[in-house]
């Protein structure tokens, strides 16, 4: 794939992930505001269903490659030295990799619970 | 013949005009790297809240905390910036208001409408 078909794919990603993000927080916020009060038991099967489960798990994988194209986008303007760069890099796509892991684990126990 | 020519370079911000376009998207670019940061402490919390009922509750009571309640209202604040500007951009790789008018008056709705959820928000919270 040619240089510039990545800029674009990157441009791309960024904003279908934005789409998906912003669906996903509006549904989030019309629920916690039109419950009355949160309990635990409410909060885990709200997370606990299927749909709601695979939606949460997307939302986080889509996180992950809206954050990464955003940061790699601030880091290649800001840091011109070109291993610190390569350095900051690795650090955010691994730090965004293991806390997407993380999450999905989370989200994977819990759907096994009910 | 190839000539390397010296491009003059301008560190002097206070000679460079910012309109409001320009103050919004440095603003959207601020908000999206504290979203960013924050991240590890707002999946930790999540995690916290879905591992037990004694989790839920401290995760709870850890919101409510003065100092915590200042740095949610500030990533309440990044959130909705980097959401309505978000939206706006949309619209320009739609070609909508892209002419420069109304891109300074989409610009000025962006960053007041921020600053309005955060101000309702902060009046709510604290």
């Amino acid at each position: 794939m040619s240089y510039q078909a990545k800029g674009l794919q990157a441009w791309l990603f960024q904003r279908l992930t934005a789409v998906f993000m912003v669906l996903y927080i509006l549904y989030f916020l019309v629920v916690i505001f039109s419950t009355e009060q949160m309990t635990y038991r409410l909060w885990v099967e709200w997370f606990s269903h299927p749909l709601m489960n695979t939606a949460t798990g997307l939302f986080f994988i889509h996180l992950a490659v809206h954050a990464w194209v955003g940061m790699r986008d601030v880091v290649l303007d800001y840091v011109p030295n070109d291993s610190f760069r390569l350095t900051i890099l690795a650090c955010i796509s691994f730090f965004l990799i293991i806390s997407c892991l993380g999450m999905l684990r989370i989200l994977f126990s819990l759907s096994l619970t009910i | 013949m190839l000539t390397t020519r010296k491009r003059p370079k301008n560190l002097d911000l206070l000679s460079v005009k910012f309109p409001m376009s320009a103050v919004m998207s440095v603003g959207h670019r601020a908000a999206g790297i504290v979203l960013f940061l924050s991240l590890p402490y707002f999946l930790y919390l999540l995690q916290l809240s879905l591992t037990n009922e004694t989790g839920f509750e401290l995760a709870k009571a850890e919101l409510q905390s003065p100092w915590i309640k200042l740095f949610s209202l500030m990533l309440i604040w990044a959130l909705a910036h980097h959401f309505i500007a978000g939206i706006r951009y949309f619209f320009l790789d739609l070609d909508i208001g892209i002419d420069k008018a109304m891109a300074q008056k989409s610009a000025i709705i962006v960053m007041v409408t921020g600053f309005l959820i955060f101000a309702i928000c902060a009046l709510l919270l604290l």
